[in-house]
This record gives C-alpha cells, sequence and structure tokens, in this order.
C-alpha cells in the first residue's frame, strides 16, 4: 500500500506479516483495513502501518490538552469538574469521558489552605489535562483557572476588578483561582 | 399516473433504462455546518439528506450502555416529500424503517470505542421516489465517514425488484407502484448483508438472480460513496502543504 494515499474505511492498507495495526486501522483475518478517512502512514520504527485522518475526528481528551468545564462538586481536597470542551475542537462534543477533577496540590504554586477559596461551584473553568487515566486535570498556570464564576449569595455573575472579583449586586467579593483570561470568554 | 399496460417495453423500462441500469446518483459530503458529518444524496428522484452528530452523551440517561455506544438513526419524510401531503412525524412505517435502517449500519460502527455514548443519526427524505430507505443508509453510512467515527467499512444498499415478469436493478416510483416485488438489500464491502426486507413475491430462482443484482449494484455505489469522500478531502489538503503558515502563534 503506497503511502500518502487517500482510503476510506474497509480499504485494505496491509497484511498483519508486514505491519503492526496502528492508529486509524483494525486488523481482521490477518489483514489490516482501514477505519477512518485519511492518508496511509507507515511508522518505520514500530514497523505500524496507521491512518492520518482527513476528516475532523470524534474529539478525546489527550495529555496536554486543554479543556473547559463546570465545577460540579468541591470537596475536601479536589473539586470534580465536568468537561464540555476541548480546546481545538469547540464545535463538537467530547467522546468520552467528562468527569474529570482538580487536586488541591494542582491548583496553583502557592500553598492551597482551602478549596472553597479556589473554586465555587458551578464555576467554569479552564484546565490542563495531566492524567488521562483518573482524569486529572491542573490549573496550574497564569491563563489557567476559573474563567466565569458566579456571586454565592446572589448569583449573578462577578466581576474582575483590580485583582479581586466582585459581585455587581451585593457588593460581596469573592476570592479564586482565576485565569488571565476570566470573563473575557475567550478559551 | 394511473397502471401502464406495459413496464418494460422492447427490452427498455418506462424511464429508458435496461433491467440492469441504476438512476442516476450524486453524493456530497460535508454540506452541514453544525453537524459533525453530513451527506446529501441525490439518488433519481430521491432526494436526502443525512446528519451525523456525536459521539456524544446520552440522554435519557438509562438508554446508555457502559460497554459501547448506541446508534440512533431517525428517518423522516418531509411532508412535501410526496404527491400527496405526508402527515408530519414518525409513523408506523417511518418507525419501522428508521429500526431496520439502524441495525444496517450498527454491525459497521465500531461501537466499542465509544462507551457510554451516542451516535445520532437523522435522515431527512426531502423528495420521495422509490427506494428511499436504500439511498437513506447510502446517505447516513457516507455522513458517518464524514464525521469520522471509526467504522469497519461504509454500508451500500440497493433494491432490486420484479416487474412484468422480469427482475430488474433499482424501481422507480411507477415501477415500485404497480411492479409485484420489491427487496431492498444492504450490505458492506466484505459481502455480508446487514438488511434485506421483501414485499411481493420472488420465486427461489429469482430471488437469487435478483440478490445477484443487488450486489453488483451495490458495489458500483460503494465506488460513488468512495468517490465522494475522496472528492470532499482528497484536495482539502493540498493547499495546505503548498502554504508555509506566517507569523507567529495564532490564537482561536
Amino acid at each position: 500500500m503506497a503511502e500518502d494515499k487517500i482510503v476510506i474505511p474497509g480499504d485494505m492498507v496491509g497484511t498483519s506479516e508486514e505491519f503492526l495495526p496502528g492508529r486509524g486501522t483494525y486488523e481482521e483475518n490477518g489483514n489490516i483495513y482501514a477505519n477512518t478517512t485519511g492518508r496511509v502512514a507507515i511508522d518505520k520504527r514500530e514497523r505500524a502501518v496507521y491512518i492520518e485522518p482527513v476528516t475532523k475526528t470524534p474529539p478525546t481528551p489527550k495529555e496536554g490538552d486543554i479543556v473547559v468545564g463546570r465545577v460540579t462538586d468541591i470537596k475536601g481536597s479536589v473539586a470534580l469538574v465536568e468537561l464540555s470542551r476541548i480546546k481545538g475542537s469547540l464545535d463538537r462534543e467530547i467522546a468520552g469521558n467528562t468527569s474529570a477533577a482538580i487536586h488541591i496540590s494542582n491548583v496553583k504554586d502557592s500553598y492551597v489552605q482551602d478549596l472553597q477559596q479556589e473554586f465555587g461551584y458551578q464555576d467554569i473553568v479552564k484546565a490542563r489535562i495531566i492524567d488521562t487515566k483518573n482524569m486529572r486535570l491542573t490549573t496550574v498556570d497564569k491563563n489557567l483557572g476559573v474563567i466565569t464564576s458566579h456571586c454565592s449569595r446572589c448569583r449573578s455573575p462577578l466581576v474582575y476588578e483590580n485583582g479581586k472579583l466582585k459581585c455587581q449586586q451585593c457588593e460581596r467579593r469573592e476570592s479564586r483561582k482565576v485565569s488571565s483570561d476570566y470573563g473575557k470568554g475567550v478559551i | 399516473m394511473s397502471k401502464p399496460e406495459k413496464l418494460i417495453v422492447d427490452g427498455k423500462r418506462l424511464d429508458g433504462r435496461g433491467p440492469f441500469d441504476m438512476r442516476p446518483i450524486k453524493f456530497t459530503a460535508g454540506v452541514l455546518k453544525r453537524a459533525d458529518g453530513s451527506c446529501y444524496l441525490e439518488f433519481g428522484g430521491n432526494k436526502v439528506m443525512a446528519a451525523v452528530y456525536g459521539p456524544r452523551e446520552v440522554h435519557p440517561r438509562h438508554m446508555q450502555n457502559a460497554s459501547r455506544a448506541i446508534v440512533r438513526y431517525r428517518y423522516n419524510m418531509a411532508s412535501f416529500s410526496v404527491e400527496e401531503r405526508k402527515r408530519p412525524g414518525p409513523d408506523r412505517r417511518s418507525i419501522e424503517i428508521s429500526k431496520v435502517s439502524r441495525e444496517a449500519l450498527e454491525g459497521v460502527v465500531m461501537e466499542e470505542l465509544y462507551p457510554r455514548s451516542a451516535i445520532d443519526v437523522f435522515v431527512e427524505i426531502l423528495q420521495a421516489d422509490a427506494g428511499s430507505r436504500v439511498a437513506g443508509i447510502n446517505a447516513a453510512s457516507v455522513a458517518l465517514a464524514d464525521a469520522g467515527i471509526p467504522m469497519k467499512c461504509l454500508v451500500s444498499a440497493v433494491a432490486v425488484g420484479k416487474i412484468d415478469g422480469e427482475v430488474v436493478l433499482d424501481l422507480n416510483k411507477d415501477e415500485d407502484n404497480y411492479g409485484s416485488a420489491d427487496l431492498p438489500i444492504a450490505m458492506n464491502q466484505f459481502g455480508e448483508i446487514t438488511l434485506c426486507q421483501m414485499d411481493g413475491h420472488l420465486t427461489e430462482e429469482e430471488f437469487g438472480r435478483a440478490l445477484d443484482m443487488a450486489v453488483d449494484g451495490c458495489k458500483k455505489i460503494h465506488e460513488l460513496q468512495k468517490q465522494a469522500l475522496i472528492e470532499k478531502y482528497g484536495q482539502d489538503i493540498t493547499p495546505d502543504v503548498a502554504q508555509p503558515i506566517e507569523g507567529g502563534e495564532t490564537n482561536e
């Protein structure tokens, strides 16, 4: 099978004697077939044949991906986050597991006494994936952290003013691990 | 149209086709912006739009399967798709077609890769002209590939029928209405038949012949489906290589 050739699902790309079945392929009866539309590529070192997809593919979280999600629960040492989108494919829902967690040690560089001071219930956070097996996230970075939050007393949106979050309705001040993109609507 | 005297005159059918000819078929992949994958198909007089969404969260929750994705298929005829206005909404016929079409596609979608999620396929018949279920399956199959959902292969479908005592490929509306049998067949490229329905009567010998014709027809359709996908994605890549990316990082 020539490299760089476009294949569609079901096209044979090689045999099990020649290659290992890589990404975008499957093996059946000693043959390797494509399961996505894309270009054939061969990893010479691994002796694997794989498909470089040309279509958009269902977004699956990978280590290092920037994700956005909503805080669904705050426990003693972890905040649970329901993931919504992966940066780079904002128009498509995440395929697969969307429940993730931020451990208290991965919130920011400095010491965190109380997680309640860093996240609020129903906050929208931007985070980076550090482990896909247990879906652990980190917000240790200037542009990571809370990007939208609401007042815990009156539920109106909090506004970022001179390094603090302030409620426009009831003048309440709250503290969060805010992202540098707080309230800007950019991801 | 009232019943014609004969459906085959001098070896030619009423629309001028021979017994082994299909109607003109045109696939266009990736036509809907907001769908994850889509396909518009003109199959003779049939005009079909297929859209695929997912894999996505399953609602209602109890429908989800912990070990695999579920495929949901909705076949729907627009009220203006037929001569007499069709009452909108699912009816007995379209529920049945949705079920058999879903089963025709389930076999090739690699459901085990996306547990607890749903793959939704919507097929809208904008204009119907006999064989809309096979047109729907053909379009849905291309739309699934367009969505980048891992599949073992594509599914192709075609109907065979019997008119004036002769077995012919791909019935049109009049042949369907006044013919004596209709046999829609869906199969994948490995020759596994995933849909086989029949209305009317065929002898065992006729059935065998009809099946052979359907297999040939499906092969032709598979070629067209392949072309549609390559047409859509074949050239998309080339301009990227020619243009070097200028400047630094681009912010989305």
